[in-house]
């Protein structure tokens, strides 16, 4: 059977080959082989432990490997001799959103672009101020993060990482830590992103934003992939009995 | 520069005394300052205004003001005000038991007011008395976090035993200068006095950051 | 009691003012750049730097300022062969020995950031120098600020001891005074009251600011 993948290519945008992390006597990452395509969202769901995230910070050379490489734009990163210059084109969001303190919601924008690309003053807090608006907060620019929500900070730095202009976004759970009132707002972020063709990897618990935003699902569990596809296959026929378990248990659990 | 280290074996006798006095001042002041720290402490509760205020104005004026001015203080000024005529080595313990005792009362002030009132409550619920809730559960927990506070307070004090010799109290650095003075060896005798307090003081300091580790407070 | 002896004196003691004020801010300029030069080292240095300061350190928290200023000031020069200046002498050991507190601080601070936030900054390309300047170094000099108005104050009060080593600073002239007028009572009580008013504001000075800025340094 063969599955239609709409922005397949040639070259996918990310491509992990045969990944495997092992610490101690745990396996991580048995074995990991995925490709993300330009403009697609790929959603990486399964059970808690099941490896997901760390295959997102392996993406971003956040975290070492033991065997397999990474492939950005069909070039092999695994021992990249400046790791920043990669991160610098892959954009991360955090769980625990990771803002920094002690500055307000348009210097956390700033701080990559002035930090890591030399941008101009001027033109940083320009470009910030238009991703302020585009995450829905162009009035609290000058709100440090302990004076924002949950949502609002997640929103901040999502529009810090989009400030780099990455090839690539990655979510980590970006929902997990948030109030549940707060939760919306941010997907509806994400979505718009996901609308404006913005590629995405995005970790999440969120199974109806899976199911609207993602083009491409996987299934992830003991360090393995399950089972990928297009999110109407997973979620309506899912082939694998792993599968299956995952997706009642979510359902039972909502 | 020459340089003749035998002055310094020849007068080890004079130093060791001197250091053994260091000692016997750090110990007798510690002794004394941690019954005064607690009833100080104690009192800063009290449900007199006015014992209050004494006592933060006591805790106060001793943390914000030199020890070597209030040795100097003690020395000069306690026979004048209290018509009190009192040896060098007696009035130096005075200012190092008041200096002392001031610190560690916010020691045990801190240690007893970081024990949440809902342990109290707990221990009360359980039938207790207030004093077996004291005794059995917030005296040990206080314990906890005030061990690692005093032995930082006792290496201060040991270094701080050094300001003595100002009043002509023979400890270590009194022992060194006079015995400076005496030979004219300075280098040698100075560097003497550094080496033998670095030698009691390191491995001190070193305790005491086990003692940190070891106590870590984790709620 | 007469106020007379400090009146009497008052320009000769403003200048000592004057002098206490130049040595406490020497001392903690060299205190701060050689400890936060100290405590990245520690935190960031590998092995041997962590070694090497943490001996610095410990040696600092073991010998007294007393000892440090009087080797410094007599016995240094003799091992050299040139000559230091009172002033010089006390505000370099001054500010090495309260470096060594502020090397702790720094490191304690630069650790208590949480490694998230030196991801997020990996992530958005930053390299480890950079991720230290912007966003770990800044949130630990933050948390740091209690430590800074305690440090401030040790600092005020161990300017008195360079009186040892006679730097014409507060505690010196008072006991040059309390010896030409006999009046030790007024002439020390008086400097005890000035000590007071300068350390007692800062440390509540710095704690209401730190209260204001510390959300700035909470991740």
């Amino acid at each position: 059977m063969t599955i239609d993948r709409a922005h397949a290519t040639a070259l996918p945008l990310l491509w992990f080959r045969e990944v495997e992390k092992h610490y101690g006597g745990f396996t991580a990452l048995a074995g990991v082989s995925l490709q993300v395509y330009r403009g697609e969202v790929v959603c990486i769901i399964g059970p808690s432990g099941s490896g997901k995230s760390t295959l997102l910070r392996c993406a971003n050379l956040l975290e070492p490997f033991s065997s397999g490489a990474i492939l950005f734009e069909g070039q092999d990163i695994t021992r990249a001799a400046r790791p920043a210059s990669i991160r610098q084109r892959i954009g991360m969001v955090f769980q625990s959103f990771e803002l920094f303190p002690h500055m307000t919601a348009l210097q956390n924008i700033m701080s990559g672009p002035l930090t890591v690309k030399r941008t101009k003053r001027v033109q940083a807090e320009a470009e910030a101020g238009v991703l302020l608006d585009r995450v829905g907060l162009a009035g609290n620019a000058q709100s440090y993060p302990s004076a924002l929500s949950g949502g609002q900070q997640q929103r901040v730095a999502i529009a810090r990482a989009l400030a780099m202009h990455p090839d690539i976004l990655l979510f980590d759970e970006p929902t997990s830590a948030l109030d549940p009132e707060t939760v919306g707002e941010v997907l509806a972020v994400m979505q718009k992103l996901a609308a404006d063709d913005v590629t995405m990897v995005v970790v999440t618990h969120e199974m109806g934003f899976a199911r609207r935003a993602a083009d491409w699902v996987v299934v992830m569990d003991h360090g393995q992939i399950v089972e990928e596809g297009p999110p109407a296959l997973i979620f309506g026929s899912p082939t694998s009995a792993r599968t299956r378990t995952f997706l009642s248990h979510m359902h039972s659990a909502h | 520069m020459n340089l003749d280290w035998s002055v310094v074996w020849e007068n080890r006798g004079a130093l060791l005394e001197g250091a053994g006095i260091t000692i016997s001042l750090a110990v007798t002041t510690m002794a004394a300052a941690l019954p005064l720290g607690l009833g100080i402490a104690v009192l800063r509760e009290s449900r007199w205004r006015v014992i209050r205020l004494l006592t933060t104005a006591y805790v106060e004026m001793f943390r914000s003001t030199p020890l070597i001015l209030q040795i100097y203080w003690a020395f000069y000024v306690m026979p004048v005000a209290l018509g009190l005529r009192l040896d060098a080595i007696t009035t130096a313990l005075f200012g190092l038991i008041f200096n002392i005792g001031a610190y560690n009362s916010e020691t045990f002030r801190a240690g007893l007011r970081s024990i949440r009132t809902g342990q109290h409550n707990a221990g009360m619920a359980l039938g207790m008395s207030p004093f077996q809730v004291f005794r059995t559960v917030v005296f040990p927990q206080a314990l906890r976090r005030v061990l690692p506070a005093l032995a930082s307070t006792w290496i201060s004090l040991f270094k701080d035993t050094s300001l003595v010799s100002v009043i002509a109290v023979g400890d270590l650095s009194y022992a060194s200068l006079q015995l400076r003075s005496q030979t004219f060896r300075v280098f040698e005798f100075l560097t003497a006095m550094a080496v033998l307090y670095w030698a009691m003081g390191y491995p001190q300091a070193k305790l005491v950051d086990h003692l940190h580790r070891r106590f870590k407070v984790t709620e | 009691m007469s106020l007379a002896p400090i009146l009497a004196n008052w320009r000769f003691l403003t200048t000592a003012l004057g002098v206490t004020l130049a040595l406490t801010a020497t001392s903690m300029i060299i205190g701060i750049i050689v400890g936060l030069i100290a405590g990245l080292l520690r935190t960031y240095g590998g092995r041997v730097a962590d070694v090497c300061i943490g001996f610095y350190v410990d040696t600092m928290r073991a010998v007294p300022v007393l000892a440090i200023l009087i080797w410094i000031f007599f016995a240094f020069p003799i091992a050299f062969g040139t000559s230091i200046k009172p002033f010089t002498a006390a505000a370099t050991g001054l500010g090495l020995h309260i470096a060594a507190y502020f090397a702790e601080a720094v490191r304690a601070g630069l650790l208590s950031v949480r490694p998230g936030q030196t991801r997020a900054a990996f992530a958005l390309g930053m390299t480890r120098l950079q991720a230290i300047r912007v966003v770990v170094l800044p949130q630990a000099l933050i948390r740091m600020l209690p430590a800074l108005g305690s440090l401030t104050t040790i600092t005020i009060k161990d300017t008195a001891i360079a009186a040892a080593i006679a730097v014409p600073e507060l505690m010196r002239q008072s006991q040059i005074i309390a010896g030409q007028t006999y009046r030790p009572f007024e002439v020390y009580t008086f400097a005890m009251l000035v000590y007071f008013l300068l350390c007692f504001p800062i440390a509540r000075f710095v704690d209401s600011r730190f209260v204001r800025l510390a959300h700035r340094g909470a991740s």
